[in-house]
C-alpha cells in the first residue's frame, strides 16, 4: 500500500506541466537519436549532461529517462526498415523485422515493436515500482559462474535456430567468436589478435560488424542480382496496421519477451542482448507457423522487442535501489544523479521520495507518450521504403557510415565496416547465415570473461560451476536444450518404425 | 506546434551551451579526448570546453574524440599529426601511464608537453559490511598469509584500481605478483560482486562507492589520500593506519611535442586562468571532482615520478615483462 | 549426394572456405604463441583461443569433407559491374576521409556510386543529392550533438 501511495505521489510530481514538458523533450530526443546507428541513449545523455547541470534535477532526470526509453523505441525502427541494427540489442529484431518490411509488412512490424515495447515497458515499470527491492537482492547473488551458465544457455538456444545447415551456421558463429578475441584481454590487459595494429586494441565494435554484415552486405547482395531477379520492395501490402491475426500472434510473445527481459536486465551483468536472443529462439520454437521464420514472422519481432524494452526497465532496478550502473546508459544516468549531489541507493528512496517516485511515474508517462508518438509515425517511416531503390540503398550506406564515424572518426574503423560488408555479401552468396557471427562476437567475450572470473575466484576448480545451484540449473537446462532435439528425433524414428 | 517549440528550445539550449563567450578572448583551442564520447576523459574535455568559453579565456574550443587502447591511440596521434601545434591539447590521466606500458605504446608521455594537472580523486578499498576484515592491518595480514584467498574486485587490468591493489600488497610486505585481482567491466559489476559477497575487497574511486558506504553496505578499509576526505571524515586513510600508501587517480592536460616555449606559456596561462575561474569551480562541485591543479613545470616533475612508480609496480605484478 | 560437377569431383568454393578456416585457426595459434602474460589464478588468456582454434580446425575439416561430397550451394551469377561500382564508392569514401577531404565530399561520392550500382545514370544529380545529404548530416551532428564528423576544407568554412 505504501508503494501505491508513493507512486500516486510520484504521479503528482510527474504530471506537473514543466515535468511533462521535460519528459516530452526527452522521448523526442531519444527517439531521434535511437534511429541513428551507433548513437545510443548513453551518448545522448552524456552530451546533454554539461548543458543540464543548471537545470532542475527532477526535470532533467525525467528527461534522461525519456531519452532512455525513447532510444529503445528508435533502435527498432532502423533495424526493421533498413536492416541496420544500431545497437546489439536490436539484432534479433532486425532478423525477422527487415524481412517483414521488404514484404510490405513494415507497418505491422513497426506496430508490434512499438506496442510490444509499450506493453513490456509498462509491465516492467510496474515491476520496477513494486518488486525492485526483492529482485535486486536476488540479482546481486548472481556470481560469475551463474552468468557463464546463462551465456551458455543463450549460446545453445540461439545456435539451434540459425539456418538449415548446422555446418554453415557454426562456421559463422565461430568466426564471430574469433573476432571476439581481438583486442585487449579484459582479465590480463594484454593484446590478443591485434598484431601491433593500435586500432584493433579496443576490439571489434559490435555495431560495426552488425551494420557491415547486415546493411552493407545486403546492399551489395541486392545489387549483384539486380538484373537477374530485381528485388521488389513493397512499402505497404495489405494493411498498414496490425490485423486481428497479427494481434493474436503478438500478445503472447510480448509477455514472454517481458518475462525474459525484465529479470535478466535487472542482473548486474545480464545485459539486453541475452534476453533478446532467448526470446527469439523461444518464439521460433513455439511459433505455430515455423516455416515463416526467416521470411518475416511477426513473433520474431514482437518477442525480442518486448525483451529489449523490458531489460531497459530492468537495468533501472539496480540503478535506483543500489546505485549500480549496469549499462552504459545507466552509468551516465548515475553521473546525472551525481551532478546534483544525489546518490541513488536505498538512502535516496528515503531522502528524496518525490524525486525517485516522480522518476518512476514519469517512466509510465514516457511510455504512453512514446506509443502515441510512434504509432502515427509508422505510416511515414514505411513510406521511406517507397524511395527509388538506388537512392534507398545509397541512403542506407551513408547512414551506416555516419553512425560509425560519429563514435570513432577513423578511416580504419570505416575500413572494417566495409570489409565486413563485403564479407556479408560473400556469406549471402554462399548461403552462410550472418547473424550467428554477430551473436558470437557479443556472447563469446562475455562468456569467456565470466568463466575466467569464476575460475579465478575458485582458484581454478571447475566444480564451482556445478556446486552453485543457479549455474548448475542453467547448465542443466542448456544440456537438455542441446540434446532434446536429437532425442525427439530418435523417438520419432522409433515411433515411425513401430507403426 | 508545442512539440516543435519544445524541440527547438532543447536544440538551442544544446547549441548555445558552447557559444556563450566573452567577446575579448582571442584564443582558439582544440581539445582531444582520447576516449569515446561519454567516458571520463571526454567528460573532462567537454567540461573544460564549457569553462574555457564561459569564463572568457578562449574564444572557441572544439572537442574531438580519438578513442581506443586506454588513450594511447589518441596519444600517438597527438605526437605525430599535431606535432608543433600550439593550439591543441589532450586530456589524459593516471590510467594512461599504465596503458602506455601495457599496450607497448611506441609514444610515451615523455614525448608530450605537460601543461597542467587538473583534478584528482582518491581511491578507496572497501569490504562488504558483514566481512570479517575490519581494517587495513587485518587485510594486510590476510594478504600476507595467502594472497590467493584475498580476491580483489576493481576496474580494468593495469588501471588505477589494479595498481593500488598491487601497491598495497607490496607496501605491507606481501608478494605483489601473487595478488588475486579480478578486473570487472564497469564499476557496477564490481560493486555487485562486492555486495553479493563474491570477493574479499573492492577498489574504486571514492565517488563510485559513496552511496553504498553511506548506506552501511560497505565498510571502508582505507582511502588513498594523504588526509581524510572532506566529504567522508569517518573514512580512515591508509597512512594513519601505518600503511604508507598514497595513490591519486589524477587527470591532466598535455600539449603536443615540439611547441615553442612561448606557446607552452600561453597554453599554461590559459589553463591556469580556467582552473582558477568560478565556472571551473562550479563544474568541479557539480561533478564531484577534487581540484588538484599543478602548473606546467610542477606537473612535469610529478608526471616523471608517477611514470617510474607505475612501471615498477607493473613489473612486479607481471603486467610488463 | 553426388557432386554437381562430377568431372572435377570437388567443389572449389568449399575448398577455399576450408583453406581460409585452417588459415584462421593458424593465425589464432600463432597469436597464442606470442602471449607472454599469464593469469596467476584460474585459466589464462590462451584457453579460449585454443578452443576457437580447435573449432575452426574442425569446421575446416568438415568443409573439406563437403568439398568432395556435394559442395556448397551454387550461387547465381553476380552482376560484377554493380558490385564494382558500390565497392569503388566505399573505397573512395575511405580514401577521401583518410586524406582529409571531409565528410560532405565523401558522402557525395559514395551516394552517387551506390546509386550508379543500382542502375541510375544521372551521376551529376546524384552527386548533388549526396552532397546535400552529407551537408545536412554534418550540420546536425556538429550543431545539435556537438560531435564533429571528419572535416575537410569545405566543412571548415561552416564550423
Amino acid at each position: 500500500m505504501d508503494t501505491l501511495l508513493a507512486l500516486a505521489n510520484g504521479f503528482s510530481v510527474a504530471l506537473e506541466p514543466t515535468k511533462l514538458l521535460f519528459c516530452l523533450v526527452g522521448v523526442f530526443l531519444g527517439t531521434a537519436v535511437g534511429v541513428l546507428p551507433g548513437i545510443g541513449p548513453a551518448l545522448t545523455v552524456a552530451l546533454l549532461l554539461p548543458v543540464t547541470f543548471k537545470m532542475d534535477p527532477a526535470g532533467s532526470l525525467i528527461m534522461f529517462a525519456g531519452i532512455y526509453y525513447g532510444g529503445m523505441y528508435g533502435g527498432s525502427t532502423t533495424a526493421i526498415l533498413l536492416n541496420a541494427p544500431g545497437e546489439s540489442a536490436s539484432l534479433a529484431t532486425a532478423l525477422e523485422g527487415s524481412k517483414m518490411a521488404k514484404a510490405g509488412r513494415g507497418g505491422p512490424a513497426l506496430a508490434t515493436a512499438a506496442i510490444g515495447s509499450f506493453v513490456a515497458g509498462l509491465i516492467a515499470t510496474i515491476g520496477l515500482a513494486f518488486l525492485a527491492p526483492w529482485l535486486v537482492e536476488i540479482a546481486i547473488q548472481f556470481g560469475p559462474w551463474d552468468y557463464f551458465a546463462l551465456m551458455i544457455l543463450a549460446f545453445v538456444t540461439v545456435s539451434a535456430t540459425f539456418g538449415d545447415s548446422p555446418l554453415r551456421g557454426l562456421t559463422s558463429l565461430f568466426l564471430g567468436i574469433m573476432l571476439g578475441l581481438v583486442g585487449i584481454d579484459k582479465l590480463t590487459g594484454q593484446a590478443r589478435m591485434s598484431f601491433g595494429v593500435p586500432e584493433l586494441l579496443n576490439g571489434i565494435e559490435v555495431t560495426t560488424l552488425a551494420v557491415g554484415l547486415f546493411a552493407v552486405g545486403e546492399a551489395l547482395f541486392v545489387a549483384s542480382k539486380r538484373l537477374r531477379e530485381p528485388e521488389e520492395i513493397i512499402p505497404i501490402k495489405g494493411s498498414l496496421w496490425m490485423t486481428k491475426q497479427d494481434w493474436k500472434r503478438s500478445w503472447a510473445p510480448w509477455l514472454r519477451g517481458t518475462a525474459f527481459g525484465f529479470p535478466i536486465g535487472a542482473l548486474p551483468a545480464g545485459g539486453a542482448e541475452v534476453p533478446t536472443f532467448l526470446s527469439y529462439s523461444t518464439e521460433k520454437k513455439l511459433c505455430k507457423f515455423p516455416e515463416e521464420f526467416g521470411k518475416g514472422a511477426i513473433e520474431g519481432v514482437a518477442g525480442p522487442e518486448a525483451a529489449n524494452n523490458a531489460s531497459a526497465a530492468g537495468t533501472l532496478v539496480p540503478l535506483l535501489t543500489l546505485g549500480l550502473p549496469t549499462s552504459a546508459t545507466a552509468a551516465i544516468m548515475l553521473a546525472g544523479f551525481q551532478q546534483y549531489g544525489l546518490n541513488p541507493g536505498p538512502l535516496l528512496f528515503a531522502e528524496k521520495p518525490d524525486l525517485v517516485w516522480g522518476l518512476i511515474a514519469s517512466l509510465f508517462i514516457a511510455n504512453v507518450m512514446l506509443v502515441i508518438l510512434n504509432l502515427p509515425l509508422i505510416g511515414l517511416w514505411v513510406r521511406l521504403l517507397g524511395v527509388p531503390q538506388p537512392w534507398l540503398y545509397a541512403g542506407i550506406i551513408v547512414f551506416a557510415t555516419m553512425g560509425t564515424l560519429a563514435v570513432n572518426p577513423s578511416p580504419v574503423e570505416l575500413g572494417f565496416l566495409f570489409g565486413f560488408g563485403y564479407l556479408g555479401y560473400l556469406m549471402r552468396r554462399y548461403d552462410y547465415p550472418v547473424a550467428p557471427m554477430v551473436v558470437g562476437l557479443i556472447l563469446g567475450p562475455m562468456a569467456e570473461a565470466q568463466l575466467r572470473r569464476a575460475l579465478q575466484i575458485s582458484l581454478g576448480d571447475p566444480m564451482i560451476l556445478l556446486e552453485n545451484p543457479g549455474s548448475a540449473t542453467l547448465l542443466g537446462i542448456s544440456f537438455i536444450a542441446l540434446v532434446a532435439p536429437f532425442v525427439m528425433k530418435g523417438m520419432n524414428r522409433f515411433k515411425a518404425a513401430e507403426d | 506546434m508545442l512539440t516543435s517549440i519544445l524541440k527547438r528550445t532543447a536544440v538551442t539550449a544544446v547549441a548555445l551551451a558552447g557559444l556563450t563567450t566573452a567577446a575579448f578572448a582571442q584564443l582558439e583551442l582544440k581539445i582531444m579526448a582520447p576516449a569515446a564520447p561519454g567516458g571520463g576523459w571526454d567528460g573532462t574535455a567537454r567540461s573544460m570546453q564549457q569553462a574555457l568559453t564561459a569564463s572568457g579565456v578562449a574564444k572557441s574550443v572544439q572537442v574531438s574524440n580519438v578513442p581506443g587502447a586506454g588513450g594511447t591511440i589518441g596519444l600517438a596521434q597527438l605526437a605525430t599529426s599535431n606535432k608543433g601545434d600550439g593550439s591543441t591539447l589532450m586530456v589524459n590521466g593516471f590510467v594512461m601511464v599504465g596503458a602506455i606500458l601495457l599496450n607497448k605504446s611506441p609514444v610515451t608521455l615523455a614525448q608530450t608537453t605537460p601543461i597542467a594537472r587538473l583534478t584528482a580523486e582518491a581511491l578507496v578499498v572497501v569490504v562488504p559490511a558483514n566481512s570479517p576484515v575490519k581494517d587495513a592491518k587485518d587485510l594486510a595480514d590476510r594478504v600476507k598469509a595467502d594472497p590467493a584467498k584475498v580476491t580483489w574486485a576493481g576496474g580494468s587490468a593495469g588501471g588505477a584500481d589494479h595498481i593500488l591493489a598491487a601497491l598495497f600488497a607490496g607496501t605491507v610486505g606481501a608478494d605483489a605478483s601473487k595478488i588475486n585481482y579480478i578486473p570487472f567491466s564497469g564499476g557496477g559489476e564490481a560493486l555487485a560482486a562486492m555486495l553479493g559477497g563474491r570477493v574479499t575487497a573492492g577498489v574504486s574511486g571514492y565517488g563510485e562507492f559513496e552511496g553504498q558506504i553511506k548506506a552501511g553496505k560497505l565498510r571502508v578499509i582505507g582511502v588513498t589520500s594523504s588526509a581524510r576526505l572532506a566529504n567522508a571524515p569517518d573514512a580512515p586513510t591508509f597512512k594513519e593506519q601505518g600503511v604508507n600508501l598514497e595513490v591519486l587517480n589524477w587527470r591532466s592536460v598535455v600539449a603536443p611535442p615540439g611547441i615553442t616555449a612561448e606557446q607552452r606559456k600561453t597554453l599554461g596561462d590559459a589553463i591556469e586562468k580556467m582552473a582558477k575561474s568560478k565556472e571551473w569551480a562550479e563544474i568541479l562541485k557539480a561533478r564531484g571532482w577534487d581540484d588538484a591543479y599543478l602548473g606546467s613545470a610542477d606537473f612535469e616533475t610529478f608526471l616523471k615520478g608517477e611514470e617510474v612508480r607505475v612501471e615498477k609496480v607493473m613489473r612486479e605484478v607481471g603486467l610488463v615483462k | 549426394m553426388t557432386p554437381d560437377n562430377p568431372a572435377r569431383g570437388f567443389d572449389i568454393p568449399a575448398l577455399v572456405v576450408a583453406g581460409l578456416l585452417f588459415a584462421a585457426a593458424g593465425i589464432v595459434l600463432y597469436d597464442i604463441s606470442r602471449q607472454t602474460i599469464v593469469s596467476t589464478y584460474g585459466v589464462g588468456p590462451t584457453a579460449m583461443p585454443y578452443v576457437v582454434a580447435c573449432g575452426l580446425g574442425l569446421l575446416g575439416l568438415a568443409h573439406l569433407a563437403v568439398a568432395f561430397r556435394g559442395g556448397l550451394p551454387k550461387p547465381e551469377a553476380a552482376d560484377g559491374g554493380a558490385v564494382a561500382w558500390i565497392i569503388g564508392g566505399l573505397v573512395a569514401f575511405v580514401a577521401v576521409i583518410g586524406l582529409g577531404g571531409g565528410f560532405v565530399i565523401a558522402t557525395a561520392l559514395v551516394f552517387a556510386s551506390v546509386a550508379r550500382g543500382f542502375g541510375r545514370r544521372a551521376l551529376a544529380v546524384d552527386l548533388a543529392i549526396g552532397a546535400g545529404l552529407g551537408l545536412v548530416i554534418f550540420l546536425v551532428f556538429a550543431k545539435l550533438l556537438t560531435l564533429l564528423l571528419p572535416a575537410g576544407p569545405l566543412e571548415r568554412l561552416l564550423v
